[in-house]
């Protein structure tokens, strides 16, 4: 068995000649602190870089052809836009019913020639469901037994049929509104679609139906979207015996609305579909505090789990906007970067950087300014902490479960919308900004495939690739497993030196259990490890079990699982302590230093963004994590630097401790308490974010078994020999 | 002799016609074995999808200005790879426009399409070219060209490095241009074929081609791009490409009788406003591009002949072909001396200009019925030796 495992390592000088590929493991493994040093310190680098490395966006789909059509949008329009508002703060004063605006929508709806139908649907609460992590479609059922039949929320939905389309593809338009308190600027979007949609009913050149999606937000608008798309897409047929149950309700309430919902128009009440979704536009009108030079844009883009529209939905937007429209578009950007004086000192140095290559060849283009430096930064740093987070930004995150490609675009105005020319001045933007986009994707004959998926926007016009934002992560991943090999075969090493030594004496019995042990000794290390992730698992279902009990305030719930947690590690430790600290402390680091590698590796396949934060403070501290012990045994300079690194990242590296900084460093550190990091987890499983499970799964364990080696009994053989 | 007399006179008629029409040289009579004596065009549009409606208008236009200049609808295959007019994206339905004024609908009511949609293949086009069809394919979808014809072969599409794309999906490479081309001649479906192409790196696809007789021109030269003349911004699409549209802008000052040179066409393309050159590939064609009419290939101003055999063209008697020679040598000098005649008539008197001709023929056609014929051709036989020693005379 030795002999085997002496087999499989590399021997440089006893074996004549290995293949290359061996050496040069080998020689990194050899060298496995320089290589460490290197690659995390080239990693960082690249990943500082990364706003440098953008490139300028393209509409990459030579179908769309953005703005080459005049927009049809016109005054005539602007001055229907404005009628419907009227008409709705008329009705909205009223203050009836819910379903004063949803009848008003189909009115017009009607008058224009399309067809309409309402949807009623019931809001589910936030339930932790074990299972449903990656699948997105919910069970339609379940969600209709647990919520009372009283509770609904009515979408109005208005379709044009393409006069000479196939009927098999379509545009969706969606407009949140809230039914039961609308504002002015809620009003004016849904005029400003309601204008948008009469207009598409007059053109001629539509290729996809169009669909009107007037979402009731009472409940929160991706509530009202996403059931919708569930119930476009899971058509329930009347032979299904699951709807019978909750039919009666269903029926009660149908009849209830029959009264309330007048509308001349066949069957409105009978769900009606267009076709697969081409592409989905969230648009609503967002009165701002403060007041800009031009009207704005602001473009929200993430779905859950870090996934993106296509980024050509991105590009003819932006286009549109700027360029025909004159709008100021913005995306999110961290805010507390922006000001760090360290980053516009990295912003300085790249500017000199960039001055000195020049210097040397024309032909680089280094060029970045340090303001434009930093703006990037806070802009890509937003972009990975939203795709981090794993909760969608917006509405348009439900169409992106049905992988249709959707963006929500909030529009607000440079003047104050009480006057009548700047609202008016301000719908014709819109609109034709709207209908611009329309007329594109209404261009497109396939799904939006040529451009990017994967891709982090350091300005609306700029954005990093997969190809370019891979290469800091692999960086930053490749000293994991080269260390862990290094760390393995210098332990096994030792092995097998002492088994010799013990061999000359003579003791057979002695030499055996050594041999045992020697060898098989990881399977020790590799136990603890298993039963840390085990008690990781289980730490995760517990808030399943915790959610039962519906009135408990955050905190407490918090401290509950927090004390249910240690409680488990701590019968663990009793059943298997014996065994834990039977092995030496580099075999239980490097099977650790294995677990995380591929849990990170896994991770940056689900969601990219986590695994990159992550990888950022799990490799530096399972990287430089050594047992106190062994460290007072260094010299006092490099003793005091490994004792406080530990010590930060063991702070920094505690998962709710990392998950409240990102968000403190993105939202504002404002109700940072105790108990929103239960918030916080609570709304990480209610999105089903994978974040969850890595958070849980990969990096949980992953810090409890740092601060085991941390705190490690004995120093190991290591030290003894 | 009786039965033979009938097409003599045809083809004298059909000689002098082409004498008015073509201004005779004598520094090839090589190339004189057959006459010319009848126009095909294969307009072809490889390429679909809505952002393409160019390439169809293109093709339009310019079977709109061959069947204006005199070519008839069942000598041209046209063949478009994707419906634009009904395409539901387009805002002027079951219409196609090639300028933004749209002035001028090119699918109007006398559109025959002879390929449409899918049809429109890399296989069909090289079936159409050499003429190797499916028993069940109707003649109106066949080029029954004969060794008489000049043919004109407009494609337009997408482009690159010696290909042009076809739907989308397949290519036609020069190499299967040219081995077609090679084909049709050793077929004798053609007498000229003046191929004309408007993509991107079109003077690639010319590379392979070596059929004498063969005349090329593209739109741009290796590795430039062809562009688009303008946007529609009603329909939202470019409308027409920049070479097409100034080949067109060319055809529109000409009617079926104008005289205009292809060198005169060809000198037309201004790189800067094509934003390309225009590349002519003449090493193969024997006559000088300024003394051959655009019409030659563009229009049709032939008197047609009623041919038995489409496939195996116009095969003449020996003694027959002696006899035109005769003609060639004899009203060569009268030509000559009408030639100042016509040129002080001008073009818009053209079709007076015929006037005095049919008498010719009259005349010609009396002496041809008589027995006096056979001395003249024993004359005209012994006059050609003797014009024949003495340019090989003064050549040496």
């Amino acid at each position: 068995m030795a002999a085997e495992a002496g087999d499989g390592k590399p021997q440089p000088g006893r074996r004549p000649r290995s293949r290359l590929i061996v050496r040069l493991g080998a020689l990194l493994v050899a060298h496995s602190v320089l290589v460490s040093v290197v690659c995390c310190i080239a990693g960082s680098i690249a990943f500082l870089l990364l706003p440098v490395l953008a490139k300028n966006t393209y509409v990459s789909e030579n179908a769309l052809m953005p703005g080459s059509a005049n927009p049809m949008f016109s005054s005539q329009d602007v001055v229907e836009a404005n009628r419907f508002l009227k008409e709705i703060l008329d009705r909205g004063s009223a203050k009836v019913t819910g379903t004063e605006i949803a009848k008003l929508i189909g009115q017009h709806v009607v008058d224009v020639g399309a067809e309409l139908y309402y949807h009623k649907f019931h809001p589910h609460g936030n339930q932790f469901h074990p299972l449903h992590f990656f699948s997105s479609i919910t069970n339609t059922m379940e969600m209709q037994y647990n919520s009372s039949c009283t509770l609904f929320g009515l979408n109005s939905v208005g379709i044009i049929r393409a006069p000479r389309g196939d009927g098999k593809e379509a545009i969706v338009l969606v407009t949140p509104y809230n039914s039961q308190n609308i504002g002015q600027s809620e009003a004016l979007s849904l005029g400003l679609a309601f204008s948008i949609f009469s207009l598409l009913s007059r053109v001629t050149w539509l290729a996809k139906d169009i669909v009107w999606l007037a979402a009731d937000s009472r409940y929160g608008e991706y509530t009202a979207v996403d059931s919708w798309l569930k119930d476009y897409h899971n058509p329930l047929f009347l032979s299904n015996s699951g709807k019978i149950g909750t039919g009666v309700c269903f029926e009660e309430n149908i009849l209830h609305l029959l009264d309330q919902l007048k509308v001349k128009g066949p069957r409105y009440n009978i769900f009606k579909r267009a076709g697969t979704m081409a592409a989905a536009l969230v648009f609503k009108v967002i009165e701002k505090k403060e007041k800009e030079e031009r009207d704005s844009l602001t473009i929200y883009a993430e779905a859950s789990n870090g996934q993106m529209p296509n980024l050509d939905l991105i590009n003819i937007v932006h286009y549109l906007a700027v360029h025909r429209q004159g709008l100021r578009v913005k995306i999110g950007s961290m805010h507390s970067l922006l000001k760090a004086a360290w980053l516009k000192f990295v912003g300085e140095m790249l500017q000199l950087f960039g001055k000195l290559t020049k210097h040397l060849n024309p032909k680089w283009k280094f060029d970045i300014t340090s303001a434009e430096y930093v703006e990037g930064t806070a802009t890509l740093a937003s972009s990975i902490y939203y795709q981090a987070l794993g909760i969608p930004t917006g509405s348009h995150g439900a169409f992106r479960d049905y992988q249709v490609d959707a963006i929500t675009l909030e529009l607000s105005p440079r003047f104050s919308l009480n006057n009548e020319n700047n609202r008016s001045a301000f719908l014709l933007r819109g609109g034709r900004l709207i209908e611009g986009v329309i007329r594109s994707v209404n261009n497109l004959l396939e799904k939006f495939h040529q451009s990017f998926f994967l891709y982090f926007l350091t300005a609306p016009h700029k954005f990093v690739s997969v190809g370019v934002y891979m290469i800091p992560f692999a960086l930053l991943l490749a000293p994991l497993p080269i260390v862990s090999a290094a760390l393995f075969s210098g332990n096994d090493n030792l092995g097998v030196s002492t088994e010799k030594v013990n061999q000359e004496p003579g003791c057979i019995g002695s030499s055996d259990t050594e041999l045992r042990s020697g060898s098989w000794k990881w399977l020790q290390a590799a136990k603890v490890v298993f039963m840390i992730h085990l008690w990781a698992i289980i730490v995760s279902l517990l808030p399943y079990m915790l959610s039962q009990f519906p009135f408990m305030t955050p905190i407490t719930l918090l401290l509950v699982w927090a004390a249910l947690s240690i409680c488990i590690l701590l019968i663990c430790y009793l059943i298997f302590g014996a065994c834990s600290t039977h092995c030496g402390w580099e075999l239980l680091k490097s099977v650790m230093i294995a677990a995380a590698s591929t849990g990170l590796s896994l991770m940056s396949v689900i969601n990219f963004s986590t695994a990159q934060i992550g990888a950022m403070l799990i490799v530096p501290m399972c990287l430089l994590v050594q047992p106190l012990r062994k460290q007072m045994q260094a010299g006092v300079c490099r003793k005091a630097v490994l004792v406080i690194c530990n010590l930060t990242l063991a702070v920094v590296g505690f998962p709710p401790v990392a998950l409240l900084i990102a968000k403190g460093a993105c939202e504002g550190f404002g109700e940072a308490g105790a108990g929103s990091f239960w918030e916080l987890a609570q709304l990480l499983w209610s999105w089903n974010s994978a974040t969850y499970l890595y958070l849980l799964w990969i990096h949980l364990p992953c810090w409890v078994l740092c601060l085991h080696i941390f705190l490690y009994p004995c120093i190991g053989r290591s030290s003894e020999a | 002799m009786a039965t033979r007399d009938p097409v003599m006179t045809h083809w004298s008629r059909v000689l002098l016609l082409f004498l008015v029409s073509v201004p005779l040289t004598s520094s090839s009579p090589s190339s004189w074995a057959t006459m010319h004596n009848n126009n095909w065009a294969v307009l072809v549009c490889t390429s679909r999808f809505w952002f393409n409606y160019r390439h169809m208008a293109n093709t339009l236009s310019l079977y709109r200005t061959v069947k204006r200049l005199g070519i008839p609808d069942e000598r041209i295959i046209l063949m478009l790879a994707d419906d634009m007019a009904c395409n539901a994206r387009n805002n002027y339905p079951a219409q196609v426009f090639n300028n933004e004024n749209h002035q001028l609908n090119l699918y109007g009511d006398n559109v025959e399409v002879d390929y449409r949609g899918y049809e429109v293949t890399v296989e069909n086009f090289l079936r159409v070219l050499t003429g190797r069809h499916d028993p069940a394919v109707p003649r109106s979808k066949r080029l029954l060209s004969d060794e008489g014809s000049h043919i004109l072969l407009y494609m337009t599409g997408h482009g690159g490095d010696e290909f042009l794309k076809f739907q989308d999906s397949e290519e036609l490479q020069s190499h299967d241009l040219a081995d077609a081309v090679r084909q049709m001649k050793e077929k004798s479906r053609f007498k000229e074929l003046l191929i004309m192409v408007d993509t991107c790196q079109a003077a690639t696809l010319f590379s392979q081609l070596q059929s004498p007789g063969v005349l090329a021109i593209g739109s741009s030269m290796k590795s430039e791009n062809s562009y688009s003349h303008h946007l529609d911004s009603d329909i939202g699409v470019s409308v027409v490409d920049r070479f097409t549209f100034y080949t067109l802008a060319f055809f529109e000052k000409l009617n079926m009788y104008s005289n205009a040179s292809l060198r005169s066409l060809f000198n037309s393309y201004n790189p800067s406003l094509l934003m390309s050159t225009a590349y002519y590939r003449m090493d193969l064609y024997q006559r000088p591009l300024s003394e051959v009419p655009v019409t030659s290939f563009f229009g049709s101003v032939m008197k047609t002949v009623h041919t038995d055999a489409a496939y195996t063209g116009v095969s003449m008697p020996s003694e027959m072909e002696g006899s035109l020679f005769i003609e060639d040598g004899e009203h060569h000098r009268i030509m000559l001396e009408n030639e100042p005649n016509q040129e002080n008539l001008g073009n818009e008197e053209a079709k007076e200009v015929h006037c005095p001709y049919h008498a010719w023929l009259k005349t010609l056609e009396g002496r041809l019925d008589d027995t006096v014929a056979d001395i003249l051709l024993q004359y005209g036989f012994a006059t050609m030796i003797l014009l024949l020693a003495i340019s090989s005379w003064l050549s040496s």
